[in-house]
C-alpha cells in the first residue's frame, strides 16, 4: 500500500478546495446579479423596512464580511432564507432532492443495465447490423442535445403515440421519458466503452487459449473478458453518474421534473441566491464525492494511477 | 451534454483511443461521407445565405402562421419548412441559426483554445505553485455542472455574444491545457528545453518549434470535439432563454419557442432540432476519426 | 375523434375485454356526467399570498375571492350581488348604511359581525399594515358599528361607488379575533375567512387542497375538496386537462383552443376581459416622454392583425382606456387607428433619432405577452422605430413594477374593479398610483372630480375629456380586450367572470351528475 496515504490526502485537499472554489465563484456571481430586497416587501413599503430587512440578510455589511460570513454559515450547512419559498433554503433543497435522485438513478441504472449487454453483444458479433445499429444509437446518443432528446421523445412517444405522459412527476409512467432522456448520454458512452473494452480484452492470448481448449464461445467470453473489462467500465460507470448531474438541469426543464436541477434554474431567474447557492453546493458536493470516492477506488485497484 | 475529454481517469483515456473503437465498414463510411456533405453545404449556406435564401428569416407574416411545410403558400411564397407562430419561414431561420451556431461555436472554440493552451503551457513551464493552482481549478471545474455556473453568469451578466462565446469558451479550456501541460512535461523531462534555454533560447521559440507542432494533431482532434460540444451548449443555453435573443434566429430558440406548438406545428421545433443533431453528430464524428488518423497515441498524461 | 390508446387500454382491462367499450365511443354520455366530489383546477402560476390585502394578482385572487366572501359580490353577469351585506343604501350625500348578513360564520366557527368589517376595511388603509390594497377603499373617512348586524360607512366626500369598491380588492373580509391573535404571518400560513371553501394544505409550486365548507351561508359547494395546481408552461396545462386530470384550466391562448374542441369531452369558455391588454409606458423615460413618438408607436400596430391571427378572432380592438362593458364607455369613439405612414410622420415631427425603446416581456404572465411583442416590434421596426425586445421572469417584472423602472414599455393587464372608469384609468393612472409615470393637471383634477360627484352626466362629460387627453399622451398603450378563455371538461358547468374572479360558488359552478 506504498503511496496510498498521500494519495488519499492529495485527492482530499484537490475535494476540498474545488468545493471551496465552487462556492466562492456561485457567491460572487450571485452579488453580482443586483439587489434582492425589494423583491420581498409590498410595494410601498417605506426605505426604512428596506433597510430592515437589507441588515436583517447582512447585505448591508461590506463585500468581505458578508463572504466570511457566508463561508461559515456554508460550513454549517445554512444558507438562509430562501426569498421566493419564505423558507430555509436548506428545507426548500432538501424537498426537491428526492425527485432527482428518483431520476438520476432510475437513468443511470437503466443506462447501465441496457448498454453494458450491448456493448458485450456488439463486441461479440463486431461489424453485424447489431452492432452497427447499436453504435449508430450509441453515436446519437452522445452527441445529440439532451434537450432536444427530451422534446424528440415528448413529440414521438407522448404526443403522437400516447404512451406516455408529457410531463411532470407522478407513476413510472412519467418517469420513463425523462429517464430515458437523461440517461442517453450515459448510456452511449456506456455502451461504446464496453464494447471497446471487451474487444481489447478479446483480442488477448488467454482468449485464444480457451477457444482453443473448445469451451463454449459465451461463457468464454461472459468469464474472462467482464472481469478484466470490468474495473474499466465500472469506473466509467460510475463517473458518469457526475455528468448525470449536469444533464439532470436541462432534462428536469424540458420534462417539469420538480426536482433540484430545474428548482437551480428557477432560482437563478428569480434572484433566489440562498437557494441557488444551496443547490450548487449540494450539486458540487454530489459530484465531488463521487469522483473522489472513483479516485480511490481506482487508485486502490490500479497501482499505476497514484503517480497522478 | 457530450463532453470530449470525460473524466480525469487515465484508463479511460487509453480505452477511449482503442482503434475499435467503432465498428469500420464501407457503410459507415458512405452515411459519414453524406453527413460531412450535409454539413458543409449548412456551412457554406451560413455564408452566403443572404445572397441565396430568398426569404427574409425575420419578415414576420401573421396571416401565414404556423403553417406545414409547402410550396405555395398562402402568401405567394415557398415555406419549405413550413412557418412558425409569428409566419416566419423556418428553412430561412434555419439556415440563418446556422451562422449563429457556426459563429458562436468557432469563436467559443477559439476562445477556450488560446485560454486553454496558454493555461496549460503555464502549468507545464512553470511547474510548482502555478501548475497547482491551475490543475486545481480545472479539476473544480470539471467537478461541477457548468450548466448551472453558465446559467448563472449570463442571468447576471445578461445575455449577449460576447458574453456568450466567453462563457461557453471558458467551459472547454481544460482539454486545451491538459494536453498542451501534457507535453510540456513529456519535453522537460528531455533535457534539451534546459539546454536550449541554457543556450540563450527563448521561451517563444522553444514553445513554437518543439511543443506546437508535436500537439497540433491532439489540439485539433480536441478543437473539433470542442466545436460539437459548444455549438450543442449555445443552442442549450439559447432554448433556456440565455443564448441568442430573438428576433435572430438560433436554433436552440426555435426548439424553445416550439414547445407549445408540438402537437400542431411540430416542425418548427423538429427541423431545427435534427439539423442541429445532424449537425453534432457529423462534426464529433469526424473529431474521432481525426483521432483515430491522426494520433492514435493520444492518451493523455 | 380523439380516443387516446391509454382510454381503450383501460377500458380493456377494466372489463377483461379486448375491444371497442363504451368508454371509447365517442360522444358516450359518459363523458358528459361525472360522479365525482373532487374539483381540480389548474392555473398558470402559484399562489403567492392567501391573505387577500396582500397580493392582487389573479393566480392568487382565483383563491382569495372563494376563502373570503366580500359585503358586496360581483356576480359573472356583471351584477352586483348581496355578499356579507344583504342591503345597502345611501343615507344622505356621504353616509352608506349596510345590513349585514346574520349567522354567517367563519371557518373556524366565530360569527361574522360588524366587528369583522369594520376591522377588514380599515386594515386595508392602515398605514401600518401596509396592504397591496391601500388605495381601494381610500374614500372612506370612518366606520361605525351601532350594533353587530349594521354597518355605517362615511365617505369623506360622496363616493357613489362605494358598494361596488367593497366587492372587489380589498373587500375581503377577514377575522377580527383570529388575525389579531394569529398575526399576518400566521394568518397567511393559515387563512380562515367566511367563504364556501376552507384552508387545507398547500405545496409551493405544486398545488393547494381546500376543503368544502358545509356551514356556508349561501349554501355547500357542489364538490368535497377543491384543488388548486401550479402548471406555468401552457403545454403541460392543456395535456392535463385533455387527459382528464384537471377540470379547469385558466390562461388559455386562443391559437391552443383547437385541440380542446376536437376533443369530445372538453370545451372552451370564455369571457369578455373587463379590462385592457395595455403596453405600460415608462413616460418619464425619453424618448417616452414625447407624446408624438407615443402616438406615433400606437399608430404603427396593427391591431386588427394581431386580434385576428394571433387571438383567432377572439378580442376587440380599444377604442379607448375604458373598457367596453363599464359605465361611461363611450361606443361612438372608432377603434385604435392603424396607419404605419402617419405614424412615420409624427416620428419625423417628433424628431426621434433613433433611440432604442425596449419591449419587456414576461412569457406567459399575461396572455400571449411574448408573441405580441415580438408582432409588435417587427410592426415598430417597419415604421422605422429602433426597438428591443427583452424577456424578463415575472418575479423581475414584479420588481420593476415596485420600483417603477422599467426600461421602456411592458404588458399589463389593468382590471376594471368597479366597472367603471374610476376603477381602472384613474385606480392605476393617478397620482401615487402603481403607474404613476405621468401626469397632467387637467387630467387629474377631472379623475378626482368624478371620483367624488354623483352626477352621472357631469362623471361622462368629465371623463370623455379625460379620454381625449389620454389619446394624446397615451401613457398606456392599449392593445386588446380579450376574451379571457377557460378550457373545462364538458361535465362541468361554470361560467367565467370577466374580472377574473373564479366562482365557485353552488350557483356558479356545479358537476353535470346522471
Amino acid at each position: 500500500m506504498r503511496g496510498l496515504l498521500p494519495f488519499v490526502v492529495q485527492r482530499l485537499v484537490r475535494a476540498l478546495i474545488a468545493l471551496w472554489l465552487v462556492s466562492t465563484v456561485v457567491f460572487v456571481v450571485m452579488r453580482l446579479s443586483g439587489d434582492p430586497v425589494p423583491l420581498l416587501l409590498p410595494p410601498d413599503a417605506p426605505t426604512s423596512e428596506m433597510e430592515r430587512v437589507r441588515r436583517d440578510l447582512g447585505l448591508d455589511r461590506p463585500l468581505p464580511v458578508q463572504y466570511a460570513v457566508f463561508i461559515a454559515n456554508t460550513l454549517r450547512l445554512d444558507f438562509g432564507r430562501s426569498l421566493h419559498f419564505r423558507q430555509p433554503a436548506v428545507t426548500v433543497v432538501r424537498g426537491y432532492i428526492a425527485a432527482t435522485l428518483e431520476l438520476g438513478l432510475t437513468a443511470f441504472f437503466l443506462a447501465a443495465l441496457v448498454a453494458v449487454p450491448i456493448g458485450l453483444l456488439s463486441a461479440m458479433k463486431r461489424n453485424s447490423v447489431l452492432d452497427h445499429a447499436a453504435m449508430g444509437f450509441a453515436l446519437i446518443g452522445q452527441a445529440a442535445p439532451t434537450f432536444f432528446l427530451g422534446i424528440l421523445f415528448i413529440l414521438l412517444l407522448s404526443l403522437k403515440a400516447d404512451l406516455f405522459p408529457t410531463s411532470g412527476r407522478g407513476g413510472w409512467q412519467h418517469l420513463a421519458l425523462p429517464a430515458l432522456t437523461l440517461g442517453a448520454f450515459t448510456m452511449a458512452s456506456i455502451a461504446r466503452l464496453t464494447r471497446s473494452a471487451v474487444l481489447e480484452v478479446l483480442r488477448a492470448d488467454y482468449i485464444r487459449t480457451a477457444r482453443a481448449k473448445g469451451l463454449g464461445e459465451m461463457l468464454v467470453v461472459a468469464k474472462h473478458t467482464l472481469r478484466n473489462a470490468a474495473i474499466p467500465i465500472v469506473t466509467i460507470t460510475a463517473l458518469q453518474f457526475g455528468t448525470l448531474l449536469g444533464g439532470a438541469v436541462v432534462t428536469e426543464t424540458v420534462f417539469s421534473w420538480p426536482g433540484i436541477g430545474r428548482l437551480a434554474v428557477q432560482s437563478i431567474y428569480n434572484r433566489d441566491y440562498p437557494v441557488v447557492q444551496c443547490t450548487v453546493f449540494l450539486a458540487a458536493v454530489m459530484f465531488i464525492v463521487i469522483n473522489f470516492a472513483v479516485d480511490l477506488l481506482y487508485g486502490v485497484l490500479d497501482p499505476r494511477a497514484r503517480a497522478g | 451534454m457530450a463532453s470530449s475529454i470525460p473524466a480525469p481517469a487515465p484508463a479511460e483515456l487509453r480505452l477511449a483511443a482503442t482503434q475499435e473503437s467503432r465498428p469500420r465498414g464501407r457503410r459507415m463510411a458512405w452515411l459519414m461521407r453524406l453527413g460531412l456533405g450535409f454539413v458543409a453545404l449548412l456551412a457554406v449556406l451560413a455564408v452566403v445565405a443572404p445572397w441565396v435564401i430568398p426569404q427574409d428569416p425575420e419578415r414576420q407574416s401573421l396571416r401565414t402562421r404556423l403553417r406545414p411545410p409547402t410550396l405555395e403558400g398562402a402568401d405567394g411564397r415557398a415555406h419549405l419548412l413550413g412557418t412558425d407562430h409569428l409566419g416566419r419561414d423556418i428553412l430561412a431561420r434555419v439556415v440563418y441559426g446556422s451562422r449563429v451556431s457556426l459563429v458562436v461555436g468557432l469563436a467559443a472554440v477559439l476562445v477556450g483554445g488560446f485560454i486553454g493552451s496558454t493555461l496549460g503551457l503555464a502549468a507545464g513551464y512553470r511547474g510548482g505553485r502555478a501548475d497547482a493552482v491551475i490543475m486545481t481549478v480545472a479539476d473544480a471545474q470539471l467537478a461541477f455542472p457548468f450548466i448551472l455556473l453558465a446559467i448563472g453568469i449570463i442571468a447576471v451578466l445578461g445575455p449577449s455574444f460576447p458574453t456568450l462565446v466567453v462563457v461557453i469558451g471558458l467551459s472547454g479550456w481544460v482539454s486545451y491545457a491538459r494536453i498542451l501541460r501534457a507535453q510540456v512535461l513529456v519535453l522537460r523531462s528531455r533535457e534539451f528545453v534546459e539546454a536550449i534555454r541554457a543556450l540563450g533560447g527563448s521561451t517563444v521559440r522553444v514553445v513554437l518549434r518543439h511543443v506546437l507542432p508535436n500537439v497540433l494533431a491532439s489540439l485539433v482532434v480536441v478543437a473539433t470535439l470542442e466545436l460539437a460540444r459548444s455549438i450543442v451548449l449555445e443552442a442549450t443555453l439559447s432554448f433556456l432563454g440565455l443564448g441568442i435573443q430573438p428576433p435572430t434566429p438560433s436554433w436552440g430558440g426555435m426548439i424553445q419557442e416550439g414547445r407549445d406548438y408540438l402537437d400542431s406545428a411540430w416542425w418548427i421545433s423538429t427541423c431545427p432540432g435534427v439539423v442541429l443533431m445532424i449537425t453534432s453528430i457529423v462534426i464529433s464524428r469526424t473529431g474521432d476519426w481525426l483521432r483515430d488518423v491522426l494520433d492514435p497515441t493520444l492518451r493523455g498524461e | 375523434m380523439q380516443v387516446t390508446r391509454r382510454e381503450l387500454l383501460k377500458g380493456a382491462t377494466a372489463l377483461g375485454v379486448a375491444g371497442a367499450l363504451p368508454q371509447a365511443l365517442p360522444g358516450a354520455a359518459q363523458a358528459q356526467t361525472t360522479q365525482k366530489k373532487e374539483l381540480v383546477t389548474a392555473q398558470g402560476g402559484d399562489v403567492s399570498k392567501f391573505d387577500p390585502h396582500f397580493s392582487t394578482s389573479s393566480n392568487d385572487i382565483r383563491v382569495s375571492f372563494n376563502l373570503f366572501d366580500n359585503l358586496t359580490s360581483r356576480h359573472p353577469d356583471g351584477k352586483l350581488h348581496p355578499g356579507l351585506a344583504t342591503e345597502w343604501k345611501l343615507d344622505g350625500q356621504t353616509t352608506w348604511r349596510f345590513k349585514l348578513r346574520q349567522g354567517a360564520k367563519f371557518h373556524n366557527g366565530d360569527p361574522f359581525t360588524s366587528a369583522d368589517a369594520k376591522f377588514s376595511i380599515e386594515r386595508t388603509y392602515d398605514p401600518n399594515a401596509k396592504t397591496m390594497v391601500a388605495t381601494a377603499l381610500a374614500t372612506i373617512d370612518r366606520i361605525e358599528t351601532p350594533d353587530p348586524y349594521t354597518l355605517v360607512i362615511n365617505t369623506k366626500k360622496p363616493d357613489p361607488l362605494l358598494p361596488a369598491r367593497l366587492g372587489f380588492y380589498g373587500g375581503q373580509i377577514v377575522p377580527k379575533k383570529y388575525l389579531e391573535a394569529v398575526g399576518n404571518d400566521g394568518f397567511n400560513a393559515k387563512p380562515v375567512g367566511t367563504g364556501p371553501v376552507s384552508f387545507g394544505s398547500w405545496v409551493k409550486d405544486d398545488k393547494g387542497v381546500f376543503d368544502a365548507y358545509g356551514g356556508y351561508w349561501g349554501g355547500k359547494p357542489d364538490f368535497d375538496r377543491w384543488i388548486v395546481r401550479s402548471i406555468p408552461e401552457t403545454a403541460p396545462r392543456i395535456a392535463a386537462l385533455l387527459k382528464g386530470e384537471v377540470d379547469i384550466i385558466t390562461q388559455l391562448p386562443p391559437d391552443q383552443e383547437d385541440r380542446i374542441k376536437a376533443n369530445p369531452s372538453t370545451r372552451v369558455e370564455g369571457a369578455l376581459y373587463a379590462g385592457l391588454y395595455c403596453l405600460g409606458v415608462n413616460s418619464k423615460r425619453p424618448p417616452l416622454d414625447n407624446p408624438l413618438v407615443k402616438q406615433a408607436l400606437s399608430l404603427a400596430i396593427d391591431r386588427d392583425l394581431i386580434v385576428k391571427e394571433l387571438w383567432k378572432g377572439r378580442g376587440i380592438v380599444p377604442s379607448q382606456p375604458i373598457a367596453k362593458g363599464d359605465n361611461h364607455f363611450d361606443v361612438k369613439l372608432p377603434p385604435l387607428a392603424y396607419n404605419p405612414k402617419e405614424a412615420r410622420e409624427r416620428l419625423k415631427k417628433a424628431g426621434y433619432k433613433n433611440e432604442e425603446i425596449f419591449i419587456e416581456t414576461t412569457v406567459a404572465y399575461v396572455s400571449q405577452d411574448k408573441p405580441m411583442s415580438e408582432a409588435i416590434a417587427a410592426m415598430w421596426k417597419d415604421v422605422g422605430v429602433n426597438v428591443k425586445v427583452e424577456v424578463i421572469e415575472y418575479s423581475v417584472r414584479a420588481q420593476k413594477n415596485r420600483e417603477k423602472s422599467f426600461k421602456g414599455v411592458w404588458w399589463s393587464d389593468p382590471t376594471s374593479t368597479l366597472g367603471d372608469p374610476d376603477g381602472m384609468m384613474w385606480r392605476l393612472l393617478g397620482p401615487g398610483g402603481p403607474m404613476d409615470y405621468w401626469r397632467n393637471a387637467k387630467w387629474d383634477e377631472l379623475g378626482n372630480a368624478a371620483r367624488f360627484s354623483v352626477d352621472e352626466k357631469f362623471r361622462a362629460e368629465a371623463y370623455r375629456d379625460m379620454t381625449k387627453i389620454f389619446l394624446e399622451y397615451l401613457p398606456w398603450l392599449p392593445v386588446i380586450q380579450p376574451y379571457e378563455d377557460y378550457g373545462l371538461q364538458k361535465h362541468v358547468e361554470w361560467t367565467p367572470n370577466p374580472n377574473q374572479q373564479f366562482e365557485i360558488r353552488r350557483f356558479n359552478l356545479k358537476f353535470r351528475r346522471a
